[in-house]
């Protein structure tokens, strides 16, 4: 029994090991932070799409947010040879050992949409802090640059937590008068931002003027606590991610604003970049692609 | 009456807080925050009062949070305006979550398997089917009257309703006597005749359905179906279930203390946040009054 499990496994192993070289078809392994986040969803449909293009085979795994398990994934893509791996990171520090095993092993790998400490080939992404500076001079320049923010965080100590964090509070500290009168981990949740917006109501009240939450989930379950206490047209609502339930809200006039983050555009631009350095093409080390703000006005134009 | 006896520490322990918070923050103790605090705890308290079923006969049940999400998903896409009337997404929630649980059931019973393997299997699986069904992606456009559900002091009727049920059951039906009897001692239940599996399997089963029935409300309560909601709720439940007294080997314990625990929590989390505890310091006050909850209650039962 034993030795007919390892027959086909080894059968199976050669099969992957030879499909490379029967088609000759260039090969990239790519590693997403978790396919149940639905930005991550479209940051794949946009790697397929541009992929099925250019004509090059992806394989894609999802790390289910484990740094662990998406550094075996790209020793996995290492032993396969892949031509070019594409890593979406789970952890700053964490994902870096994946990282490095390309790099040492000759494959050259992108990092897409948040950083490692270890250098890759090149990244794409955007700058997480220009979301939060976005949203609050957003903010700002509804309240005419005075009033009382409470923010939510994400989940504490990761990468776009840090980053919105500190974009926020650097705008924040150009306007005087814009206060932060409270500041809590909702960790990216609706329900749980929704439970700390009907805490925050009942403790702060008529005092907050604007809640600035650092993705979009949060954001509506700000807005679903402050929809049902009757405060909403007394608060203004902001988040960041630009989602579909999001993006329908700010067209209804319900959430003020979102940031968009342009997955298609860093999805199509990590493949297009593994596709330049694999050819020998000269290519940029760090794409940026801006965020954009959405209100009523151009909501229409992210909805599709 | 016993059992409310020796809860009697973890009323004044609630009853304390509660003081402090009121003295410290005078807004916790008025009826707005209150319905916040109770209703904030509905769908923790559902989910534990059907996980107490379980950990009664002495098992466990991991699956919850990824049951909720699934059941949730479920519901969601039945409740799209229009389409159904409101009774075939509740069901189809409640009994999507009762199918997870008599999986669970079933596996633990007929095929001996442990159940915090079981549950654990469950609980990969099921957040699997709830990605595939909802395409990775929140179902929204949720109808008016399901939404209702989740509204306003619904969430905490639905929680009371399934708390005197299980109350009902657990201390006056012969099914009851039943659950403690196979946790207490399996062996010697199965030589006075009880249905060990039938008890067990039975237990399962509930803890599912209102896991479904605590992933319908927390759809309605959050207006969309979320593949990833519910991430760590069993934990939570199973914590209010353990802090308000019953045994994690079975046997001891009952809704009661649940509901009390479910409270504590509830309390807890809703006086940080009118306090402004950093979000660091909160995760730490937790884990200490759920490990101290339980050390001073064992401590008084044995003095």
């Amino acid at each position: 029994m034993k030795r007919l499990l390892a027959f086909i496994l080894a059968l199976a192993l050669s099969g992957c090991a030879q499909r490379k070289s029967d088609e000759g078809r260039v090969l990239i392994g790519v590693s997403l932070l978790n396919l149940s986040n639905e930005f991550i969803v479209m940051l794949h449909r946009a790697m397929e799409t541009r992929a099925a293009e250019l004509g090059v085979k992806l394989i894609v795994n999802d790390a289910q947010r484990s740094a662990d398990r998406q550094v075996q994934q790209v020793e996995t893509f290492i032993a396969q040879r892949v031509d070019a791996i594409i890593l979406n990171p789970c952890e700053v520090e964490a994902s870096s050992p994946a990282v490095e095993k390309a790099i040492a092993a000759g494959i050259p790998i992108i990092n897409v949409n948040s950083e490692t400490r270890a250098a890759p080939t090149a990244f794409v992404g955007s700058r997480d802090e220009e979301s939060a500076r976005l949203a609050m001079e957003y903010i700002a320049r509804r309240l005419d640059g005075r009033g009382n923010v409470v923010m939510m965080h994400g989940f504490m100590g990761q990468a776009a937590q840090i980053k919105r964090d500190r974009g926020a509070k650097d705008t924040l500290a150009k306007f005087p008068g814009l206060k932060l009168i409270a500041e809590q981990s909702a960790e990216w949740d609706r329900a749980k931002a929704m439970s700390l917006m009907e805490n925050w109501i009942q403790s702060l009240g008529a005092k907050i003027n604007a809640v600035f939450a650092q993705n979009d989930e949060m954001a509506m379950g700000a807005l679903l606590a402050l929809e049902q206490a009757g405060l909403k047209d007394k608060v203004i609502v902001v988040g960041v991610d630009a989602i579909s339930d999001a993006l329908q809200a700010v067209k209804a006039g319900r959430l003020d604003a979102t940031v968009f983050q342009d997955a298609r555009g860093q999805g199509q631009g990590a493949v297009d970049l593994a596709v330049k350095i694999i050819r020998k093409e000269p290519f940029e080390t760090q794409v940026y692609i801006p965020f954009q703000l959405v209100t009523r006005e151009n909501a229409d134009k992210y909805l599709n | 009456m016993k059992t409310w006896l020796s809860r009697f520490g973890l009323v004044v322990a609630l009853l304390c807080i509660g003081a402090a918070l009121s003295i410290v923050k005078p807004v916790f103790l008025t009826f707005p925050n209150l319905l916040n605090v109770v209703r904030q705890i509905s769908i923790n308290g559902i989910l534990a009062v059907g996980v107490t079923y379980v950990l009664l006969t002495g098992g466990v049940d991991l699956s919850l949070g990824s049951v909720v999400a699934l059941s949730g998903v479920v519901a969601a896409i039945f409740a799209h305006p229009g389409d159904w009337p409101v009774i075939v997404p509740v069901a189809a929630g409640v009994l999507v979550g009762a199918a997870c649980g008599g999986i669970n059931g079933l596996v633990v019973t007929k095929g001996r398997v442990a159940p915090f393997i079981v549950t654990l299997g469950m609980m990969t699986a099921a957040r699997g089917v709830a990605l595939v069904v909802s395409g990775g992606k929140p179902v929204s456009n949720l109808g008016e009257s399901f939404r209702w559900i989740g509204s306003g002091g619904v969430p905490v009727i639905v929680f009371l309703a399934v708390s005197c049920v299980s109350w009902v059951l657990l201390s006056n039906l012969r099914l009851g006597r039943h659950l403690y009897a196979v946790g207490g001692n399996e062996n010697a239940a199965r030589a006075s005749g009880i249905n060990v599996e039938g008890v067990k399997l039975f237990a399962y089963t509930i803890c599912g359905a209102l896991a479904g029935l605590g992933g319908v409300v927390l759809a309605a309560r959050i207006t969309t179906g979320q593949p990833n909601a519910g991430v760590g709720y069993e934990l939570d439940a199973i914590a209010a279930v353990v802090i308000g007294g019953t045994s994690l080997s079975g046997g001891v314990g009952g809704v009661g203390g649940t509901i009390l625990g479910a409270l504590l929590m509830g309390v807890i989390n809703n006086g940080l946040d009118l306090l402004n505890v950093s979000s660091y310091y909160q995760a730490i006050v937790k884990g200490i009054i759920i490990v101290g909850a339980v050390w001073l209650d064992q401590r008084k039962e044995k003095s």
